[in-house]
């Protein structure tokens, strides 16, 4: 029944665009049909290993980097309030840079390769991780860290993570759509292969069915992501969860 | 929700374009009134001409009423042509090629601009560092080179002249910068070698960078680089109106080609392109006629490089 409530949605949606689209002679907006037949002749084979697979290595990067960066200067600066009064305005103005305005900045520091795509990526997705970190690590429970602190319970990875962890989940989940969204865009500048390269590739040289099985692709990947994220979620908050669903009790 | 909100949007987005995939023609000018026509160009050196013509008013004085509009390149152009946003549109021959092979209903009016034919002296060319081992086009191969746009123009001309040299042109590595990102990623070492037209051939050559290929030169002589184009639709309804347009783009293009000051003078009012740098570059030819013999080259040479696997109808597209 659940299932049927998840794809109920969708399988409409499709369904509609696949009935108004069937007769389409706009060469811009061509019938779904069309579409799926290019999807396949487009996507299974070379392209999966040639652009597929590098722009998920280099989200997977970028996003991993951010998390650890993001994380790591949330702890401390949550922790401190010393070093939260000094650094804020300065992340304040970075944090409103948009990185797509970082690229040329970047090839001019790390060059036209992989290493800028990645710097793009980390770019976007460190600050909701870091301020949700921040916010995370500045609402523990004082009686719990007082509590923690008699035992010796150490304090940094038993207890600020832990308790912070639900709004960390919560920054690193923005962030992985902030990552989808600047993989794609890293890729226009100075690329050789990704699937946001291809894309404009495809509308560039005026092949519009495969141009839209991309934008398909990307919806798919987006879809899948957010599903592993699910997966992910549940388990590292399995305690989070129980313990609401044990307050509901009460 | 944001699980639906692709899906929901493409639905939109295709439910919306259902029934209007017909084009909306220019309103027909009452009698008496200039035809409002839109042109849709790209703020570059090389649409110099209409931006003259205008001034001049040889649009104007064939009741034509005409609106420039800038965008980005001919991807953005064609499709503006085709859903009749613009009346004409330039675009370079590569371009229009890969659009006609795909079945886009579009037709080359007039010349846009064409190569001067001087090796060494061309509006476009291949620039490297000072101290770098390239000497040649024949050096490229194996060489990292910059384009503004892959699968275009750009790589299958320069790889047109590493072809005639003698080199491997399959072994060159393309790589896509915007033009004004192109002289740093050179003096920065970040690539071998750049393709960049005016003023970008100014700007290296001003920070040491050294001439190794006029790539138009080399892909044909006095090759026609871009075009003026329209949909087959406003050719079938408004033949006048056509007719008017390419007799202005005519005079225009003439003009242009005599008054090389004037020229000089119209591109700062358009482009971002400072005064004491107009005064420097090479302005390309401007031609009357466009060369369908380099026309044809340029197809070849993109159903060569791979860029479409059948060449289009050249006589559909040429005017």
């Amino acid at each position: 029944m659940k299932a049927l409530k998840v794809i109920a949605l969708p399988a409409v949606l499709f369904a509609g665009w696949w009935v108004l689209s069937a007769g389409s002679k706009d060469f811009y907006r061509p019938p779904l049909r069309t579409i799926l037949v290019a999807f396949a002749d487009t996507w299974f084979g070379a392209r999966i290993a040639d652009d597929v697979l590098p722009s998920l290595a280099r989200l997977g990067a970028g996003y991993a980097v951010a998390l650890v960066l993001g994380i790591a200067a949330g702890v401390v600066i949550g922790r401190h309030p010393a070093v939260r009064e000094t650094v804020e305005p300065v992340l304040e103005f970075l944090r409103a840079v948009p990185p797509p305005v970082l690229v040329p900045i970047l090839i001019l520091v790390a060059g036209i390769g992989d290493l800028m795509k990645v710097l793009v990526i980390v770019s976007g997705c460190v600050w909701p991780i870091l301020l949700n970190t921040v916010e995370g690590v500045r609402a523990v429970d004082g009686v719990l860290a007082d509590t923690c602190a008699v035992y010796r319970v150490p304090p940094v990875r038993r207890m600020v993570l832990r308790a912070a962890s639900p709004q960390i989940v919560t920054g690193a989940r923005q962030a992985l759509s902030i990552g989808v969204i600047l993989m794609v865009i890293s890729e226009m500048f100075a690329a050789r292969s990704g699937l946001g390269f291809t894309v404009v590739q495809f509308q560039r040289g005026f092949q519009i069915p495969e141009m839209w099985s991309g934008v398909l692709l990307l919806g798919l990947i987006g879809v899948a992501l957010a599903a592993l994220f699910r997966l992910v979620e549940r388990s590292v908050l399995r305690w989070y969860h129980g313990q609401r669903a044990a307050e509901k009790q009460h | 929700m944001r699980r639906l909100a692709i899906p929901l949007a493409v639905l939109l987005l295709a439910a919306g374009c259902g029934g209007n995939s017909g084009t909306p023609t220019p309103t027909p000018a009452a009698p008496g009134q200039p035809d409002k026509v839109a042109a849709g160009v790209i703020a570059i050196v090389d649409v110099a001409p209409i931006y003259l013509g205008k001034q001049k008013g040889f649009f104007s004085g064939r009741n034509i009423d005409l609106d420039l509009q800038t965008s980005q390149g001919g991807a953005a152009i064609v499709p503006g042509v085709v859903s009749g946003q613009f009346q004409f549109g330039f675009s370079n021959v590569t371009s229009l090629i890969l659009a006609k092979s795909r079945g886009l209903p579009i037709r080359m009016v007039s010349n846009g601009v064409a190569s001067t034919g001087k090796d060494g002296a061309d509006f476009g060319g291949v620039l490297v560092k000072a101290d770098s081992p390239i000497r040649s086009a024949k050096d490229l191969a194996g060489r990292t080179v910059a384009v503004n746009t892959l699968k275009n123009i750009g790589d299958t001309t320069v790889r047109a002249s590493v072809r005639k040299a003698g080199g491997d042109p399959a072994s060159v590595k393309f790589v896509e910068l915007a033009f004004p990102d192109q002289p740093a990623a050179l003096a920065a070492g970040r690539v071998d070698a750049i393709w960049v037209v005016e003023p970008f051939v100014t700007a290296a050559k001003a920070q040491g960078a050294r001439l190794v290929a006029s790539n138009y030169v080399d892909a044909a002589p006095d090759l026609t680089v871009a075009a003026y184009f329209t949909s087959q639709e406003l050719i079938a309804k408004n033949p006048d109106l056509v007719k008017r347009f390419k007799e202005a783009m005519a005079e225009s293009l003439a003009y242009a080609a005599a008054h090389p000051d004037e020229v000089r003078a119209i591109i700062g009012t358009y482009t971002q392109i400072a005064a004491d740098v107009t005064t420097k570059i090479t302005l390309p030819a401007w031609p009357a006629e466009i060369n369908k013999a380099s026309v044809q080259t340029l197809t070849d040479l993109a159903v060569q490089d791979k860029l479409l696997e059948k060449a289009p109808a050249l006589d559909e597209l040429l005017p």
